[in-house]
């Protein structure tokens, strides 16, 4: 662990740092950051269909769209309720596999291409 | 046509224009004439995260979240219990967390579910960070407007002394409570996130406030809460008890900032100050009611007592110490997957004293401070029955 600067005009002070950047749990730091890369653009591909739902609904409602009609756009709770299903679909469909367990999960090893079964 | 981009979007909507009226709380005259960067309005209390694509990331960081701690942890926890059992071992008794891990921590099932978790953790973090140091002149120009307004007010301390265990980067926070000018602005987000959208209009700390127990003759003029982080708990507290004069106080100088500006521009009078728990300055029997809320667990088993020490000595004879935190209304649960989701909350999130504080005999540390201690005080947290209490004897 390593320490920080002081940042009088901040307010701030040493701080301790976590080592948890550094931490594999996956047996290889590659997988490791295939699962965080394939969250972070989870992350980022919602971003864009958000905006474009909300572009939709902007020009459905208005005709006409701005930048500045977009970012400031505030949906209705219904508006909110709908699209946060909708986002607990994208999860599912994207990331639903990784919840499966492993009860059901078949070895390769188990899998004879000469069996009938 | 001009290409409007998040610099351009931010500097022309908050930092130029900087003044958000907001009807809400009947937010404050002197916030509504000073410097407020809040591009994108406000939700009731919370001021909305200031892009929308930062705040469409933390949508998908709030459902995720919510997908990893239901269907991937249910799997997770499925498959510790599958492991044990393969051997032998009652997954329901007391086993030690060494033999725990040895039989489920290199599982694929189990250390995904730990994986996605803090994946995400992460991105709240950095997606975070990244907005509030990318725009960090705005933001910080923002608190030193509101440093000397009211109201309420502000101490700092920037050369106080800060124990070790203060310092850490508590849930893996970039710069922890300490270590970083926009710890508070992290903090908020980040555990609005955390709570899965549930405390985003302080629906948490409201609740906390609402069931926090009297002083026996009724009398509350001065409240105090320790660890009070962006200072919820103290403002719902203010608004619970016009009357009182109510305290909240931090080792974090960014923390007690950022609670300071949030409460004036909520319009609540609440007094912050950079102090620490076990050495906070106020005089001997001076408070009527001392709380903290989740607190306790991210102090070391040495800190804790001498918190409680202090405690003890700035409460008033009748007062009532009322923590809250994992623990003082359940105690921990033993079977295998708890403990397993505690060591590696403890290693992996930033949560030092986790373990120690699951091991520690808190109220018999409160009756070694000298409280009168009923372990059948309100219920604070949700799925408690009750919760401990202290009072100091009259």
């Amino acid at each position: 662990m390593a320490t920080s600067k002081s940042d009088l005009k901040g307010y701030t002070t040493d701080f301790i740092k976590s080592d948890t950047d550094k931490a594999v749990f996956l047996g290889n730091p590659l997988m490791d950051d295939m699962m965080t890369a394939l969250i972070n653009l989870g992350a980022e591909t919602w971003a864009n269909r958000r905006r474009v739902k909300i572009i939709e609904m902007l020009f459905e409602k208005n005709g006409k769209i701005s930048r500045e009609m977009v970012e400031a756009y505030m949906p209705t709770p219904e508006q909110e309720k709908q699209m946060q299903v909708e986002r607990d679909e994208f999860i599912r469909t994207a990331f639903g596999h990784f919840a499966r367990g492993a009860t059901d999960i078949v070895a390769l090893s188990t899998l004879n291409p000469t069996s009938k079964k | 046509m001009t290409m409007l981009n998040r610099r351009t979007l931010f500097t022309s909507t908050a930092a130029a224009a900087t003044i958000a009226q907001d009807t809400f709380l009947g937010r404050s005259a002197q916030a509504a004439n000073r410097l407020d960067v809040e591009p994108r309005g406000t939700i009731g209390r919370l001021e909305r995260l200031p892009r929308l694509d930062l705040e469409s990331q933390h949508d998908f960081i709030t459902g995720f979240r919510q997908f990893v701690n239901g269907e991937m942890t249910r799997a997770a926890e499925a498959r510790i219990n599958a492991l044990l059992k393969a051997k032998g071992l009652d997954p329901a008794s007391d086993l030690p967390i060494d033999t725990i891990l040895e039989h489920t921590a290199n599982d694929p099932v189990i250390a995904n579910s730990a994986r996605s978790w803090l994946s995400a953790q992460q991105l709240s973090w950095r997606t975070l960070r990244n907005e509030f140091h990318g725009n960090k002149d705005a933001y910080l120009s923002e608190m030193e407007a509101a440093d000397k307004s009211g109201p309420g007010s502000l101490e700092l301390n920037p050369g106080i002394e800060l124990p070790d265990y203060t310092r850490h980067e508590i849930h893996i926070q970039p710069g922890g409570y300490v270590g970083d000018p926009f710890a508070g602005h992290s903090y908020l987000y980040g555990t609005n996130n955390f709570y899965t959208g549930r405390n985003n209009q302080d629906e948490l700390h409201i609740t906390l406030a609402n069931v926090l127990p009297l002083p026996a003759d009724g009398k509350v003029i001065r409240i105090l809460e320790q660890g009070t982080s962006c200072g919820q708990l103290a403002v719902a507290l203010k608004q619970r008890f016009p009357n009182a004069e109510v305290w909240g106080i931090d080792c974090g100088g960014p923390m007690v900032r950022f609670a300071h500006m949030r409460a004036a521009d909520l319009g609540v009078e609440v007094h912050f100050a950079q102090r620490l728990a076990e050495d906070s300055k106020f005089p001997d029997n001076h408070f009527d009611i001392i709380t903290n809320n989740i607190m306790f667990h991210e102090v070391s088993p040495e800190g804790i007592h001498a918190v409680l020490k202090e405690s003890m000595r700035t409460l008033r004879p009748g007062g009532v110490y009322f923590p809250i935190d994992f623990f003082t209304g359940s105690p921990p649960s033993k079977t295998a997957f708890s403990k397993f989701r505690s060591w590696w909350d403890s290693r992996w999130n930033g949560e030092p004293w986790r373990l120690e504080y699951a091991a520690f005999d808190f109220n018999g540390a409160m009756l070694k401070a000298g409280f009168d201690v009923n372990e059948n005080g309100p219920a604070a947290r949700p799925g408690t029955k009750s919760n401990v209490m202290g009072t100091k004897r009259a």
